[in-house]
């Protein structure tokens, strides 16, 4: 045996922070950064739940003053908005029908073109063609709204007041088309990302028992993804529902639901429209200042509902497809 | 069903797939593809001698010798049409007349305010050319031609006064005089009628009140104030539209009673005698040698100011303002977002704070862009400032955190999304080696993360760039300088766009400014984007030890 | 560690500000704010070391901005409401209203339109939905697209007032954020009938109202049944020889009238 024994202890590398092996008694600075460290990332990320709060107090408690004089169900049952008139009356039926409206249209327009692309991005492009395709979705999501607004307005509407002869180009039709290709990346993305998710497990038995890949899509895939393509359908609309400048140069804002209620060259109003465009010109701490923002209270619950069924579809998606 | 029509179904599944990507593609380019046409012609478009004389002086560049000479010889050709002008009007054009006669006294004024003239005789003097002015206009109007000999002779014995010779009332007398002359000429019971056509033809040669006209002002004309006026069509086109104004009348008359009336058109000249025609035919047949057009690649519009709200100029200001705005908003984001998604990912313990947290995200993601607007004025700068010792006015600081707020869930999103892919081996490699948790985020999986963030930081840039409503009330305005730091209001290119459409006549004057705007937003946007995709592809390759 | 942000912070402030000898704001309605922008460049032409900001945010919000001290000077197309005076009031603030132009509210069709003129009835059923075809006020058998000014407009409000006259309007009517796309839709769908400030005539047609023209004469003599003043309205009135004094009197002026003109409204003064 020699004299020199070998030392059998690992000493960590002298450049890096000692790792917490140690007790706090041991190592009370480590102990403490660490748990700083994590409750300083913590107060980080409430800030967007502050964030978050701060906006539904500010938008509540200045509707509040509207809300408690004036009639829930008239404010939201009544067709009629007149907030300069005489007597002011804020009904805003016509305003919430019109938003939903102009969403689900631009969504009819939407969803089976972006279940389309979806499925052609995942499954039929090779991956080189995928890495050119992709980006033109994603070009499609960076236009800013005022550049849609404006093709909205100096090209779609009298292209369409020619063509179809419709008295007015600025209607609901404007406005959901325009909607539907905002909302077009979002929808394709996500529900891109959930087909892809499928295993190719799923796939290859379907093939292998002699489906064409239309049916297979159709039958299996698409059904088995059916939670995440709603989440994508849903957040699509979050879009749609919550863009306020191409809407409110695009449909016309008029305060009527479109009678008959298929008839889209009528012009119609948004919730984000109105308060957009009535904010800079109501007094401060007005009745109509009051009812713009309980506008916003219902545009918020509104948001926060479906927020609350994607939210719901998502985690179903996620189990549904192992991952957590 | 049978095998052949499952077959031809699939093949039309699959046609119909491509052709959705197909009309995606054709979307895009029905989008952009007229924006970009409309817009690039602020940048390249055919220039008059007029636009090199407006970018002479208002932005001091040019090759002086030779516009000089361009200048010399185009007011050759201008001064036969002048002259045609001068003789027509000289019997005719009481309207100018008395605009003429308004001017003098205007100037008179101003020469006796030069002067220092004392108070009571400057009043004394000026309502006396008031009078006269008044009784030349009544003269000027009057159709008849004993009450003109009249009112001239009143006019003149005033000639005598000694406060009169060497200053612009002089003029005064020899206008009486020449209208005298040629009242007793002409037939007074028409020159309304001329006049009024004359007035309109100078209109749209010159420049009117308020529009600009194809030359712009006479050599020998005071320089109207706005400075739109003092120059003529600055660009071919708005030349061409001009000169076919200047030709031609457009009528709506009524074609079948009963119906909506129909356009006609007709020529100008069949409103004056015979004497004016030549002017027409000369006008048509020269107007390139009066505007000398050249074609023009204007690329110093992104750099110039614009003068007369966007008449003349260029948006170098709104660039600078979206640039400000847009980087600082991603000082702020980026930390939150990548540090939120790391909470999130790493230290966050499962259950209900998580999913409170996830909830208010995308609440956050939901709402409307205006009530962020509202929301950034009432908390960051009528709160928050005076609270940090700051003035409570909107200013880039609290535009960049509003936006930061808005495109918070964009960034925490994909961040999460980015760190969350990175496989778990190399964590537990990391750790196994003796790196402390914190060690281990920040040298391995942020660099493995890259991709995912830097995707994320492509969204929110795009984002915070071509947002309107949330800079509305917090940091934008229509007017103003250069910011000169953080916390002074700036002009931008989204809200400038918006403005520029719901603002006044001028925009629409001049469309291929506001393409122009609307056009260099996007091209920012996407030269933005073009930049971080590069940079992505070429981590994600780094990564992939290519 | 907060001091020395502040510290930094208000370097930087000092540096925002170090080039500027004096700083005027504007804030207010897009109507008037073509002639605060005339005004502002040739102030600025004339004082190069003056920084002028120009919002255009609505007339609401520039007397809220005034109200709240964030603006010397608020373009307004209408006047204060009650609220607003009290709002001020209580803050401190005394609203002077200066008027530095008047405007007409021109009632405009398409050019095909046979129409020439209507009266203010004729016009207020139009608007409340009751006459909806052109035959039935003497036009051609088109039916009539009634266009307005959004409810928060000054424009929509003087138009309300002085013409509706407590008459609502129809649910049909569309509405429009400013006078140029008024314009716009009026000039490009030939049945439509909409209202747009004097300074928006190119393309349309613009009808007389029970007989009156608008006009400048018409106008500054208030004859024509629709027009109304534009105010400039600061806190107190300003100090004698101030940069804020001599912009809100720029108008008395013989180059403040011919700003005025070139911008489409009528001026108070006869030079």
């Amino acid at each position: 045996m020699n004299s020199a024994e070998v030392n059998l202890t690992l000493e960590p590398a002298a450049d890096t922070p000692r790792p917490l092996a140690l007790m706090p008694g041991e190592d009370l600075r480590g102990y403490l950064l660490a748990h700083l460290g994590r409750a300083v990332l913590f107060l980080m990320t409430f800030s967007s739940v502050v964030a978050v709060l701060l906006i539904l107090l500010f938008v509540i408690v200045r509707s509040l003053g509207f809300l408690s004089g004036y009639s829930l169900v008239e404010f939201l049952a009544s067709r009629d908005w007149r907030p300069t008139a005489e007597s002011p009356v804020f009904g805003s039926l016509a305003i919430i029908v019109g938003s939903l409206y102009v969403s689900f249209a631009a969504l009819v327009f939407a969803v089976p073109l972006g279940l389309l692309a979806a499925v052609f991005l995942s499954d039929i492009l090779s991956w080189r063609a995928r890495n050119i395709v992709k980006p033109v979705v994603e070009i499609l999501a960076a236009i800013p709204s005022v550049a849609y607004g404006f093709f909205a307005v100096l090209v779609l509407a009298p292209w369409m007041q020619k063509e179809f002869g419709f008295s007015t180009g600025t209607n609901a039709l404007n406005a959901s088309l325009i909607l539907a290709i905002m909302a077009l990346p979002t929808i394709i993305s996500v529900a891109e990302d959930s087909i892809s998710a499928i295993g190719r497990e799923l796939r290859e038995a379907s093939y292998s028992c002699g489906a064409t890949r239309m049916e297979t899509m159709i039958q299996v895939v698409i059904p088995a993804a059916h939670s995440g393509i709603i989440a994508a359908v849903v957040l699509g609309m979050m879009r749609a529902i919550g863009e306020t400048m191409v809407v409110w140069m695009a449909s016309g804002n008029a305060t009527q639901i479109p009678r008959p209620w298929w008839d889209v060259s009528q012009s119609i109003r948004t919730m984000t429209a109105t308060i957009a465009g009535e904010m800079g010109e109501a007094p401060e701490g007005s009745q109509h200042r009051g009812a713009l923002f309980a506008i916003g209270v219902l545009l918020l619950i509104l948001t926060f509902g479906l927020n609350i069924v994607s939210e719901y579809f998502l985690t179903r998606a996620k189990k549904a497809t192992g991952k957590t | 069903m049978n095998l052949r029509l499952r077959g031809k179904l699939d093949q039309l599944f699959t046609a119909a797939t491509g052709l959705s990507v197909v009309l995606l593609m054709l979307v895009l380019v029905a989008i952009l593809g007229p924006m970009l046409y409309r817009g690039s012609n602020a940048v390249f478009f055919q220039d008059t001698v007029e636009f090199r004389k407006m970018q002479r002086d208002l932005f001091k560049r040019a090759d002086d010798r030779s516009l000089e000479t361009e200048i010399a010889e185009a007011e050759q050709f201008r001064q036969r049409a002048y002259a045609m002008l001068n003789e027509f009007r000289k019997g005719v054009d009481v309207e100018a007349l008395s605009d003429q006669v308004r001017g003098i006294h205007r100037a008179f004024g101003e020469e006796l305010r030069a002067k220092n003239v004392a108070g009571e005789r400057y009043s004394e003097l000026r309502s006396l050319t008031r009078d006269l002015r008044n009784n030349l206009e009544t003269a000027f109007a009057s159709q008849d031609k004993d009450e003109i000999r009249r009112i001239t002779a009143e006019v003149l014995t005033h000639e005598g006064n000694p406060a009169f010779p060497g200053t612009s009332a002089e003029q005064l007398f020899t206008i009486a005089r020449s209208f005298l002359a040629t009242a007793e000429k002409v037939d007074l019971s028409r020159h309304h009628e001329y006049a009024l056509a004359l007035k309109e033809v100078e209109g749209l040669l010159f420049h009117t009140d308020d529009l600009p006209g194809l030359l712009g002002p006479r050599p020998d004309e005071s320089q109207p104030l706005l400075v739109m006026l003092r120059y003529g069509a600055t660009r071919w086109d708005q030349a061409q539209q001009l000169l076919d104004r200047f030709l031609w009348v457009r009528e709506w008359v009524q074609a079948k009673p009963g119906k909506p009336l129909v356009m006609r058109r007709t020529p100008r000249a069949d409103l004056f005698p015979e004497t004016l025609w030549p002017l027409f035919t000369y006008v048509e047949q020269n107007i390139d040698k009066m505007l000398r057009p050249r074609f023009a690649a204007y690329w110093q519009f992104f750099l110039d100011d614009n003068v007369n709200s966007h008449y003349f100029g260029g948006v170098g200001p709104e660039i600078l303002g979206t640039l400000f705005i847009t980087v600082v908003g991603m000082l702020f984001v980026i930390p939150l977002g990548i540090v939120s998604a790391a909470y999130l990912v790493e230290c966050a313990p499962d259950g209900q704070v998580i999913r409170i947290i996830r909830m208010c995200i995308n609440t956050l993601a939901g709402v409307p862009s205006i009530v962020f607007g509202l929301f950034g004025l009432a908390f960051f700068v009528l709160f928050l400032f005076p609270l940090l010792g700051f003035e409570p006015k909107p200013c880039i600081l609290a535009a960049s955190m509003t936006l930061a707020v808005l495109t918070l869930p964009v960034m925490i999103r994909a961040s999460e999304e980015a760190i969350r892919a990175v496989p778990r081996s190399y964590i537990e490699g990391s750790l196994a080696l003796g790196s402390s948790q914190f060690h281990t985020f920040v040298t391995v999986t942020l660099p493995a993360a890259l991709p995912g963030i830097l995707t994320g930081i492509i969204l929110s840039l795009s984002r915070i760039a071509g947002e309107t409503a949330p800079i509305l009330f917090t940091g934008a305005v229509s007017m103003g300088d250069i910011p000169k730091s953080i916390l002074d209001p700036t002009r931008t290119l989204s809200y400038g766009s918006y403005d520029m459409a719901v603002g006044d006549r001028l925009a629409m004057m001049v469309p291929h400014n506001q393409y122009g705007m609307v056009v260099t937003l996007v091209m920012l946007i996407l030269i933005l984007n073009a930049v971080a995709i590069v940079l992505r592809t070429r981590v994600s390759r780094k990564l992939r030890g290519q | 560690m907060r001091r020395v942000i502040v510290g930094m912070m208000m370097a930087v402030l000092a540096m925002g500000t170090a080039g500027y000898a004096e700083t005027l704001q504007i804030d207010g309605s897009t109507t008037v704010g073509p002639i605060a922008d005339a005004f502002a460049e040739y102030f600025k032409s004339v004082q190069p070391d003056l920084s002028i900001t120009v919002k255009k945010t609505g007339s609401g919000d520039g007397a809220a901005a005034l109200i709240d001290g964030r603006c010397d000077i608020a373009t307004m197309s209408r006047f204060m409401k009650p609220e607003e005076f009290q709002k001020a009031v209580a803050n401190n603030v005394l609203p002077v209203a200066h008027v530095v132009a008047m405007d007409g509210v021109c009632v405009a069709v398409h050019p095909s339109n046979p129409v020439k003129a209507l009266t203010s009835a004729q016009i207020r059923d139009i608007y409340a939905g009751k006459i909806t075809n052109w035959n039935q006020v003497g036009g051609s058998n088109t039916s009539i697209v009634v266009i307005s000014r959004d409810t928060s407009s000054g424009t929509y409000e003087t138009f309300e007032s002085l013409v509706m006259k407590k008459t609502p309007m129809a649910a049909g009517v569309e509405y429009v954020n400013a006078n140029p796309q008024a314009q716009a839709r009026v000039r490009t769908t030939p049945g439509a009938i909409g209202y747009v400030g004097l300074g928006f005539q190119e393309g349309v047609k613009v009808l007389a109202i029970d007989g009156i023209m608008p006009t400048r004469q018409t106008i500054a003599k208030g004859s024509y049944p629709v027009s109304r003043p534009l105010f400039l309205f600061t806190n107190g009135y300003p100090k004698l020889g101030s940069v804020v004094h001599k912009f809100v009197s720029f108008y008395l002026t013989e180059k403040g009238q011919e700003l005025v003109e070139a911008k489409g409204y009528v001026p108070l003064t006869n030079y």
